[in-house]
């Protein structure tokens, strides 16, 4: 596979906005801190996090609404300077997005017709007279049936709102598309359907996924490769069965361990404590478990082979790679933060 | 889907209970408390007026929960949970909404007869509510040490005889012990501030916090961690874990059938505002007995990448304006026969605890046939 889009070192700062007099004072906040990854051509790829661990921010960085603060993102070997409107007319040509909320991403006031045209009109693609073939030819795939084109959205299910959604991103065809949340506002039934949807798309119309999602379910069944991020870093990547199965990161671990399953009937005693991110080295060292002094630098990526990699020092001896091996896991400790001494606040 | 495979679920079956012994007594406090029935629904059927004419949001829906009991209610969007709720509590306006027919008793008083001003006595402490969107249940004007204050204030007064009031000091106190058991770090902060101030997460278990300081007798909670990550659905989890430890009685409605099978000890199945099955959780997902059960079960997402696509039949949600003759599942159901079609099934007792609404199960086998 090669590499439809590369991320390299992406760091999105966004200003503070509290003022001391005239001037904005306060540290910037990072949202994204440090993130490379690549996603290949027809690859999922998978990204999860709790809220606020910057996923949003990431996808809107790869349609263009965000600028990064520094790092470079390449979409088929081009780098994309997001000062220059021809790159972001570049960018938006290949990469489509789906988001979250699919009352508010739709324009109320215009027809399912005119929501998909207006994709068409602005990408200057295809001649005006291939529109209705075009409309129809997307329309079918994603599930929209013709006697919805000339309603509205707010007349609209939300399960059918999401796919018109879908047919906006995906009329004009794309190379990647950035699905951010896209099943969390439908119902479970819904859900499987859209998800299903986008399966049978996804070979049909040979492209790449970028799956948001804090669902863990629903990611595993989605996605080839996972990200897991935690307050703007990624700690690990690998292929899901391996990450979800072999979870190597304390955060990830801790992560998996809280996922509610059918097959886990009967609820898990955990306390959780509040997530608070350090502001130095490893992001997750106060509440992590396993945490010693090295954690106080940035860890560095460590290789465990097959792709999968991991942002910590737990992993992280070059000399001695047996001793892997007996570290001590978190899940193999009773799982969880449990038990953990609380910070005094 | 592992409902499929009969071996696999025997395993489980023997191996589960061994795994959470210690927590037996916890997923079954019928035993351990009686049979006391805290609420008792019978054949409540409601309608709402509409620009469409009458709109019939709940059907003959019979519902018991017993003291100390969490009973889910799971179904789709519109399929009249929330309705259900607010109805338990005498919240829906009248009009548009219309009470045709049925009964609501709690404690031996049927609500849907009493007076406001008796109702409003057992609005806090009797029952109480977490609604979803906790927005729009919170003050925006005041902050949350007066909110979670007030509703403290309430319950002491109510006790028999009253309480005499804390000092502010004290209350504030145990405003911030309460508030620093649900996780929340640096309470204190958290006290001074408006809701708008709060994050999602926060301000959900503010409203929980509300909702628990009253010390309701029954407590109904509107799909409480809808939207909200793995983490903080845990920490929510966890209180209400903790609730029902204390003897309270939870009606949980949600549509998400993992939550379910997480802490609810029976489940109510609903569809276009009708009880489509009902009995004990593990039983109801892991050998369902109606169709639209087993369409839920099936809904949620299991494997990896390669896995075979999710087996959902196509269909939307059911118009209630506009439903079909028959079983109102019958135009998404996989395994309709004409009789579907024409006549409505009853909601009939299979085995003691299970009963199911659908022409397709065996009363004499006592499953799906």
């Amino acid at each position: 596979m090669g590499d439809l889009v590369k991320v390299e070192n992406l760091t999105v700062a966004f200003r503070s906005k509290r003022r001391e007099g005239l001037f904005r004072s306060g540290p910037s906040l990072k949202a994204l801190d440090d993130v490379s990854l690549a996603i290949g051509e027809n690859e999922t790829f998978g990204l999860t996090g709790e809220t606020g661990s910057g996923k949003s921010t990431l996808a809107k960085v790869l349609v263009g609404l965000y600028r990064p603060t520094s790092g470079t993102v390449r979409v088929l070997g081009r780098e994309i300077d997001y000062k220059r409107r021809k790159d972001i007319t570049f960018l938006r040509q290949n990469v489509g997005i789906v988001f979250q909320d699919p009352v508010r991403s739709l324009n109320p006031s215009l027809t399912v017709k005119e929501v998909i045209s207006e994709a068409l009109i602005a990408s200057k693609s295809i001649p005006k007279k291939d529109y209705d073939e075009r409309i129809n030819f997307i329309t079918k795939l994603v599930g929209v049936t013709k006697d919805l084109l000339p309603r509205r959205p707010r007349e609209l299910s939300g399960g059918q709102r999401q796919r018109i959604s879908l047919a906006r991103a995906l009329v004009v065809p794309k190379r990647l598309l950035v699905l951010d949340e896209p099943t969390s506002a439908l119902d479970v039934s819904i859900q499987a359907q859209v998800l299903n949807t986008l399966k049978k798309l996804k070979s049909e119309l040979n492209m790449s996924y970028l799956f948001i999602t804090h669902d863990i379910n629903v990611i595993k069944y989605v996605s080839h490769r996972l990200g897991v991020l935690f307050y703007g870093r990624l700690v690990e990547i690998g292929d899901t069965r391996t990450v979800d199965t072999e979870p190597k990161h304390p955060y990830t671990q801790s992560l998996i361990s809280h996922v509610l399953t059918l097959k886990k009937v009967g609820l898990q005693e955990t306390v959780v404590s509040e997530h608070r991110p350090a502001p130095t080295g490893c992001r997750y060292r106060i509440v992590c478990p396993a945490a010693f002094e090295r954690c106080a630098a940035v860890p560095n990526w460590v290789d465990l082979g097959g792709g999968h990699l991991v942002s910590c020092f737990l992993y992280d001896h070059p000399s001695q790679k047996e001793n892997r091996a007996v570290l001590p896991t978190v899940a193999a400790s009773g799982g969880g933060l449990q038990g953990l001494p609380r910070e005094p606040s | 889907m592992d409902v499929d495979n009969p071996g696999e679920t025997e395993a489980r079956q023997t191996l589960v209970p061994a795994a959470n012994a210690p927590r037996s007594n916890v997923g079954h406090p019928r035993e351990a408390r009686g049979d006391d029935i805290a609420l008792e629904i019978k054949d409540l059927t409601i309608d709402f007026a509409s620009v469409d004419g009458r709109v019939r949001i709940l059907n003959g829906v019979s519902l018991t929960a017993k003291k100390g009991e969490v009973v889910g209610i799971v179904g789709e969007s519109g399929s009249g949970k929330t309705t259900l709720g607010m109805a338990i509590l005498g919240l829906l306006d009248s009009p548009p909404a219309n009470i045709v027919s049925g009964s609501v008793t709690f404690e031996g008083r049927d609500l849907l007869r009493l007076k406001s001003s008796e109702m409003e006595k057992i609005h806090g402490t009797g029952i109480n509510m977490v609604f979803q969107e906790p927005l729009d249940s919170l003050n925006p004007v005041y902050t949350v040490e007066t909110q979670i204050g007030e509703a403290l204030k309430v319950q002491r007064k109510r006790q028999d005889p009253p309480m005499t009031q804390e000092t502010e000091e004290e209350t504030k106190k145990q405003i911030t012990d309460l508030l620093r058991n649900l996780c929340i770090d640096k309470p204190e902060e958290v006290l001074e501030r408006y809701p708008h101030e709060l994050s999602g997460g926060m301000r959900q278990r503010v409203a929980i916090s509300i909702s628990i300081v009253e010390k309701p007798r029954l407590m109904i909670s509107d799909e409480p961690t809808t939207g909200l990550d793995a983490y903080v659905q845990s920490r929510i989890l966890g209180m209400f874990s903790a609730q029902r430890k204390a003897g309270e009685t939870l009606l949980y409605i949600t549509h998400d059938l993992t939550i379910a099978s997480q802490i609810c000890d029976r489940i109510y199945i609903m569809y276009a505002g009708r009880v489509m099955e009902a009995g004990e959780t593990r039983g109801v997902l892991q050998k369902p007995l109606h169709p639209y059960t087993s369409t839920l079960v099936a809904s949620v997402p299991q494997g990896y990448e390669d896995a075979p696509p999710l087996s959902v039949q196509l269909g939307e949600p059911p118009d209630l304006r506009n439903l079909p003759g028959g079983c109102k599942f019958n135009p998404r159901c996989p395994h309709v026969k004409d009789v579907c079609k024409e006549t409505e099934p009853k909601l009939e007792k299979i085995s003691t605890e299970r009963f199911a609404a659908c022409w397709r199960v065996d009363k004499e086998l006592g499953r799906f046939s």
